[in-house]
């Protein structure tokens, strides 16, 4: 007889095993209900194929006079992502001093605050784009409302946590001798979380320039629209070199804001 | 002469906070770069606020409409209830299954592009720069381009969520994998076991509990990504919500919205709750 001794311990093996069966589970019931088959897809492969060669490739430019128009359209994107972020950091910030309970000077009202907060961000920016369509209209100034909305809810928990998460020893000493909440605020509170907040707020900036492309497809203005406009119009390579355009910009703001919070947070 | 000439400044030093009475409390090496960085951030916003022109007297004037449609949104509307939540259980499927395909593809990739496995660097590069480019580009954009391959239906949604969730875990997953020690890297080598074998038996199991956690963490952005495609085309919750916004049917639209709130917190509470164990 042979003793085989586990070499997995026995803990991990069952967490494993949990693992892979909700794995499966989940894969056979949603392939039944989206009627999703993979070999869907290698069929259509030569389509698919042919796609990507003939009308992808090579990206062509678009018309010469139409170049200018492209990329003011890219400088929106980017002046809407970063005007809307900035303005909701300003926003989170205020409103996150009155969502932590540590700090708030309503400590009951907190959790309320956090809550709107919560349901403001768990709501798509694209669905807050279509609600503020069709009572705003179409444009920029929307677009910067839709964007405004989550990132001030996914900055609010950004910073709340980031609140708590320092130690509260200045707050409690400044508390103690009679400090003020501005002065609690401006002497503890802004010097230790500063930081934080800011790499938060470049993290938010990273996020909405996708959202900000997004957002224009649908009618936000800006490089989005000018490629849904290219796709619509069955220009698929000049649409590919839009998208390409997209891609640099988004590699080069990311890079960019990656070489800013290795300094912030030297 | 070096000690002469410190001491004198330091005694002058002293002398000058006795006369004036005060404890200098600012830190003198302080980060300058941040105060450099505030000022950068407003004058780009400024300027991005003036390049962009929004007539905001206009948007203001139109503030008391937001209201209007916030009231219309709250008369629930309970008639197109079976739709609703079939679209709905519709896209929690799609963002489920191409979340299951990601991961599966995404290991594979992931294994690729970290430096550590098979260390062929040229291999990682590559396959790190081209799934660099594939994340650049958001969701809606693949989604569009692939309801032009492949037509409406669910293959369009879960073939493109599918690209940029790869390209998401492959990055994630090649973190995870180059964490991992040397030390155990090379102790199976010597034992001369094969590169895969080293992956699947050393490294897999060590990066496990990251996974779970990035898998977490995807779920949600995919099923957030997953409610907005049906607005520029694909099918699922977006779509109801979008048709019926432009319908003027408000009782419908906001039972969706709703809905996907729901959805969207539970998934949040869930993955709070399980990165709690873990």
């Amino acid at each position: 007889m042979t003793k085989r001794i586990p070499l997995i311990a026995r803990e991990q093996k069952r967490m494993y095993t949990i693992f892979i069966a909700v794995a499966l589970v989940l894969f056979i019931a949603t392939s039944f209900y989206t009627n999703f088959n993979i070999m869907t897809l290698a069929q259509n492969s030569d389509a698919f194929w042919a796609f990507i060669t003939k009308d992808f490739f090579p990206p062509a430019l678009p018309k010469a006079s139409r170049i200018p128009g492209v990329l003011s359209s890219v400088v929106v994107t980017l002046a809407l992502a970063m005007s809307s972020t900035t303005i909701a950091a300003v926003l989170a910030f205020f409103v996150s001093l009155f969502a932590s309970e540590k700090i708030s000077p309503f400590p009951k009202l907190a959790k309320y605050v956090r809550g709107f907060a919560t349901f403001l961000r768990n709501i798509p920016a694209l669905v807050w784009a279509f609600i503020l369509f069709s009572s705003l209209g179409i444009g920029t100034g929307v677009g910067f409302v839709a964007l405004l909305i989550t990132s001030f809810a996914f900055m609010v928990r950004a910073f709340v946590e980031t609140i708590e998460d320092v130690s509260q020893d200045c707050v409690e000493s400044l508390q103690a001798v009679g400090a003020g909440f501005w002065q609690r605020v401006w002497q503890a509170i802004l010097p230790s979380c500063l930081n934080g907040f800011l790499s938060w707020f470049l993290y938010c900036i990273e996020v909405n320039i996708r959202a900000s492309t997004i957002v224009g497809m649908v009618g936000g203005g800006g490089v989005g629209l000018t490629l849904f406009s290219y796709i619509k119009g069955f220009q698929y390579d000049i649409a590919f070199s839009i998208i390409l355009l997209i891609a640099a910009m988004v590699i080069v703001v990311d890079r960019i804001t990656g070489k800013l919070r290795k300094e912030i947070l030297k | 002469m070096t000690d002469e000439s410190v001491i004198p400044s330091t005694v002058r030093n002293n002398s000058a906070e006795k006369a004036s009475n005060k404890i200098p409390v600012g830190c003198k090496d302080k980060n300058t770069f941040v105060p450099r960085f505030l000022t950068g951030v407003v004058v780009l916003t400024v300027l991005s606020l003036i390049y962009l022109n929004i007539d905001w007297l206009k948007l203001l004037s139109r503030v008391p409409d937001v209201g209007v449609v916030f009231w219309d949104l709250a008369h629930f509307d309970f008639s197109d209830m079976d739709i609703i939540f079939s679209s709905m259980l519709e896209t929690v499927s799609i963002a489920v299954l191409s979340l299951l395909y990601s991961l599966i593809l995404g290991i594979a990739f992931g294994m690729i592009a970290a430096r550590n496995i098979f260390k062929i660097t040229w291999l990682s590069v590559l396959t790190q720069s081209f799934f660099t480019f594939l994340r650049a580009v958001p969701t809606p954009v693949w989604v569009l381009l692939m309801l032009v391959c492949l037509g409406m239906g669910s293959e369009a949604g879960v073939a493109g969520l599918c690209v940029h969730t790869t390209a998401f875990f492959t990055k994630s997953f090649a973190q995870s994998f180059e964490s991992i020690s040397d030390e155990t890297m090379e102790a199976l080598e010597v034992t001369g076991t094969s590169r895969l074998s080293i992956f699947i038996n050393a490294v897999l199991p060590a990066a496990f509990s990251q996974i779970v956690a990035w898998t977490g963490m995807r779920l949600e952005t995919n099923f957030s990504e997953c409610a907005i495609l049906g607005m520029v085309g694909a099918g699922g919750i977006g779509y109801v919500i979008s048709r019926n916004l432009q319908n003027y049917n408000y009782g419908s639209a906001g039972i969706a919205i709703l809905l996907v709130f729901i959805v969207a917190y539970v998934i949040e509470r869930l993955f709070v709750h399980i990165k709690k164990k873990i």
